[in-house]
């Protein structure tokens, strides 16, 4: 069979491998762009992060209408058809699916559904409906991401086991729930269910949920955590489950000692796996990490010279905009441009409160003995936090202590995730706490404890909750 | 001795220990902050109330702790004060930006402090960004600092590269003595620094016959003096030297690299380099082309001796055309004058001297004054330069006694 040819080939339709398409695209090359889903964007539009916000939308929904009380609103208690919020939240899907779709029409992007499958260095085998297809490229672009992990042990071919992807369908809202792993997947799924009802026992094998964040940023999802789930238990870990009729045995070892409990549901969230295997990789000179992620350098490239990777598939923070960005640097490298990865990544947890952060954290910065200044803000003296009745916030800047630079910034409390990226541009324009400081952020808003925490730092913030010394 | 947490005030008398920020067997100030306490309203730092070395700490982080309980426990130091309450924190004075800039230490995870389209010039130009001096608030590389790096990589310096200056210590080899420079060897210093480096520079080099010129001058040099001026060859030179100015007005000239526009002067404005005890001064006689040679010499006495005792004005060093540089009174032969920038030409002229020179067949022992025309390549070329000199010694060498004569 003729092979097709073409300049560049992207497996994968996620937030990576269609930013690399569309780029490439847009720089002029042929590109086939090939998915192994029915639906275009990966486990982000499909399983991951869009799904998990709507459903975090109706959440906040529900318990900001729960906690309206002594503000003198009262509500009865919601009524939730299931099957219509799983098809309010298919319809986003499709939306931005269907976006996706079009827009790949327009730029002339050709996109094959079926799994790919590396011949050779510069040939991709295709098994699409039709049958086998095969690719001849100049590069490739791997970016088949990743997937949720489901330890041996774990996997007992019980629907009620669940992952990410599983609990994301929301088949039904079980009495008790038990989250295996208090990262940001357990964290924000957790509170899903916890406001559908379900009552959430999260367990964690750590010391702390969300671990990588700094521990103050930590500090108010916890305490919100453990007034809406039944208990977060941390040191502790799942040493067996059985299916028990309609239920879940889980055996947790706790402290030494053994302890058997019953769950309707349990969800297993302790991590993701590269989707590696079954992809050809052993017919190219792509080599893997001993993880199972695709090693690439920071250009982007692989052991093997006509083969470049992006996104969860290379390991490093698992996020969408990580892929996106790496993709715009794969294709650029690919152009001839010189370009690496130098870019900082921003991670946000859609938790109660969001939690936020960029750049150096200050644990980091205690481990490699980075010299910083720490300069915090706490919501509690924000006006407009009170009138979103949420205070249990903080805003913190990492600062360099002589050049005055924004090395790191944190949040926690509501909207971080979109606060953030005023401390993204800052660090990567390599503005100093002046520069937060001397610029007007409007009022009442959110947006002012990163000008106060600046002007904290300098010690003179309107605001800030701060004594004099007395004389 | 035990340290307890002070009363937090304002009905807030409990928190959870946030942070940590000594440990055992550190040692402690009073006042010192120890540890990070969040309270119902804010993350504060909490003070010790005594200076001591910790040999216990009692309290971990996200432990709740209230006023009064003990959080560690110091050794020896005098008897605790009361403990006071929490400080605010000290406002911290706004730094300056350093005179000289250095380039940024690189932190592991963090870019180099310029935005993501400077860094991304950067890549595309091959430049180590980490070897850029940043002129911003905090040293922030802008593309201004791209560009200057640039040009002085093109032009081969290394005036603003991040690498230090080696500092010699001279007294390793015996004694010295050290002075500041002044301001004007400071400005003299970056003058000529300016001019070398910005100036493709070539000096022709020639020798005039002035044996006539010389027998002119002292046949004269009586009527001068009656008039109280005295003759010599710089009031002479400057004439010959406007002479031929007129005939190549390029030497004239500056180059305006804004505009990339060659400006060329219709007056002349002759720069005389006067040695003084403090350093070199070039004032500046005006209107050269207009004056006699008495007028230039009267002239040329006055702003020397002001020069001397640095009694000129601003005004009198600026607006030359060209610059004369006579070491003939000191001595000395030929050299290469650097051009006296925004100027494109200057002529250094050593001491004449007597020289068997080969004449119509025979040797003859005439007067030689040695020329040195230094030009800027960049707006003349060698030919030119070759033409102007020939012409500059003939009318050194056929210098008209009407021109001399009061």
């Amino acid at each position: 069979m003729e092979p097709i040819n073409t300049d560049i080939v992207v497996v994968g339709a996620g937030p990576g491998g269609y930013a690399a398409a569309f780029y490439a695209a847009d720089k002029g090359k042929k590109v086939i762009l090939v998915e192994q889903d029915k639906r275009l964007g990966g486990v982000c539009l499909n399983r991951g992060c869009i799904p998990s916000k709507a459903f975090l939308h109706a959440a906040k929904l529900i318990n900001e209408a729960k906690e309206s009380a002594h503000r003198g609103i009262t509500f009865e208690p919601p009524r939730i058809e299931l099957e219509k919020l799983r098809k309010w939240k298919e319809s986003i899907l499709d939306k931005l699916s269907g976006g996706i779709g079009a827009i790949a029409q327009k730029r002339g992007v050709e996109v094959m559904y079926g799994r790919g499958y590396f011949e050779n260095s510069r040939s991709l085998r295709v098994e699409t409906k039709e049958g086998q297809k095969f690719i001849s490229y100049d590069k490739a672009i791997i970016a088949v991401g990743s997937k949720s992990a489901m330890p041996k042990s774990f996997d007992l071919g019980n629907p009620r086991v669940m992952t990410s992807r599983e609990a994301l369908e929301v088949e039904e809202i079980p009495q008790d729930l038990l989250v295996v792993g208090g990262g940001y997947i357990g964290m924000e799924l957790g509170t899903v269910y916890a406001a559908l009802g379900s009552r959430v026992v999260v367990v964690e094998a750590l010391p702390s949920i969300l671990m990588g964040a700094d521990p103050d940023l930590v500090r108010p999802v916890m305490k919100y955590a453990q007034t809406v789930f039944k208990e977060v238990r941390l040191n502790s870990k799942v040493a067996r489950m059985a299916t028990h009729g309609r239920q879940i045995k889980v055996e947790f070892e706790v402290n030494g000692q053994t302890k058997e409990e019953f769950y309707d549901r349990v969800l297993v969230s302790v991590g993701r796996v590269p989707n590696c295997g079954d992809l050809g990789l052993e017919n190219t000179k792509v080599e893997r990490d001993d993880k199972g992620f695709i090693k690439v350098n920071t250009k982007q490239q692989t052991s093997d010279p006509e083969i470049c990777a992006i996104g969860d598939v290379v390991g490093g923070a698992l996020l969408a905009h990580k892929a996106s960005r790496e993709a715009r640097v794969a294709v650029d490298v690919i152009a001839g441009e010189p370009r690496a990865f130098d870019s900082i990544i921003p991670a946000v947890v859609f938790t109660e409160p969001e939690v936020a952060w960029a750049g150096l954290t200050e644990a980091e910065a205690k481990e490699k003995g980075i010299a910083i200044e720490v300069a915090k803000f706490p919501w509690a003296a924000s006006g407009r936090a009170l009138t979103f009745d949420h205070t249990d916030g903080l805003t913190k800047l990492i600062i360099g202590p002589e050049t005055e630079r924004i090395l790191g910034v944190g949040i926690v409390g509501h909207g971080a995730g979109e606060l953030i990226a005023e401390g993204v541009l800052a660090i990567e324009m390599g503005a100093t706490a002046l520069d937060l400081a001397e610029s007007i952020h409007p009022h009442p808003t959110l947006s002012e404890t990163l000008m106060e925490a600046a002007e904290v730092f300098y010690g003179h913030s309107s605001h800030l909750f701060a004594r004099r010394r007395t004389e | 001795m035990d340290i307890r947490l002070p009363s937090l005030g304002e009905g807030a008398d409990s928190g959870t220990v946030v942070n940590i920020l000594v440990k055992e067997g550190d040692q402690v100030q009073k006042d010192q902050p120890i540890l990070e306490l969040e309270t119902e309203k804010a993350v504060g730092t909490i003070p010790s109330s005594a200076a001591g070395t910790i040999q216990k700490i009692r309290v971990k982080v996200g432990d709740k702790i209230s006023a009064g309980q003990v959080i560690l426990t110091l050794d020896g130091g005098p008897a605790p004060e009361e403990p006071t309450a929490v400080p605010a924190t000290a406002p911290r004075e706004v730094t300056r930006p350093t005179t000289a800039p250095v380039a940024a230490k690189t932190i592991p995870g963090i870019p180099p402090p310029a935005s993501p389209s400077v860094r991304k010039l950067a890549a595309q130009l091959g430049i180590d960004l980490t070897r850029v001096c940043g002129s911003a608030h905090g040293g922030r590389i802008t593309l201004e600092d791209v560009r200057a790096y640039i040009e002085q990589l093109q032009a081969g310096g290394h005036a603003k590269v991040a690498k230090p200056i080696e500092r010699v210590d001279f007294a390793l080899w015996g004694p010295v003595t050290k002075k500041p420079l002044s301001s004007l060897r400071k400005t003299i210093a970056r003058r000529m620094g300016e001019s070398w480096s910005a100036v493709p520079r070539v000096t022709q080099f020639d020798e005039a016959d002035i044996t006539a010129l010389n027998e002119l001058r002292k046949k004269h040099a009586g009527a001068y003096e009656a008039k109280g001026a005295k003759l010599t060859l710089t009031p002479l030179a400057m004439k010959a030297v406007v002479a031929t100015l007129k005939k190549y007005p390029i030497f004239n000239s500056s180059l305006d690299e804004v505009t990339d526009e060659i400006v060329l002067k219709e007056y002349y404005h002759v720069g005389i380099a006067v040695d003084t005890e403090h350093g070199l001064l070039v004032p500046v006689i005006r209107d050269a082309d207009k004056k006699s040679v008495l007028e230039l010499s009267r002239e040329l006495e006055e702003l020397a001796a002001n020069a001397r005792d640095r009694n000129l004005s601003a005004d009198q060093m600026k607006g030359g055309t060209f610059t004369i540089s006579n070491q003939g009174g000191i001595g000395g032969g030929a050299f290469t004058p650097i051009v006296n920038k925004p100027e494109v030409a200057i002529l250094g002229m050593g001491r004449g001297a007597l020289k068997a020179v080969v004449s119509d067949g025979k040797i003859e022992s005439r007067l030689m004054l040695p020329l040195a025309l230094s030009y800027d390549h960049r707006v003349i070329d060698g030919g030119s330069a070759a033409r102007f000199m020939v012409d500059l010694v003939a009318a050194f060498e056929n210098f008209s006694e009407a021109d001399v004569r009061i």
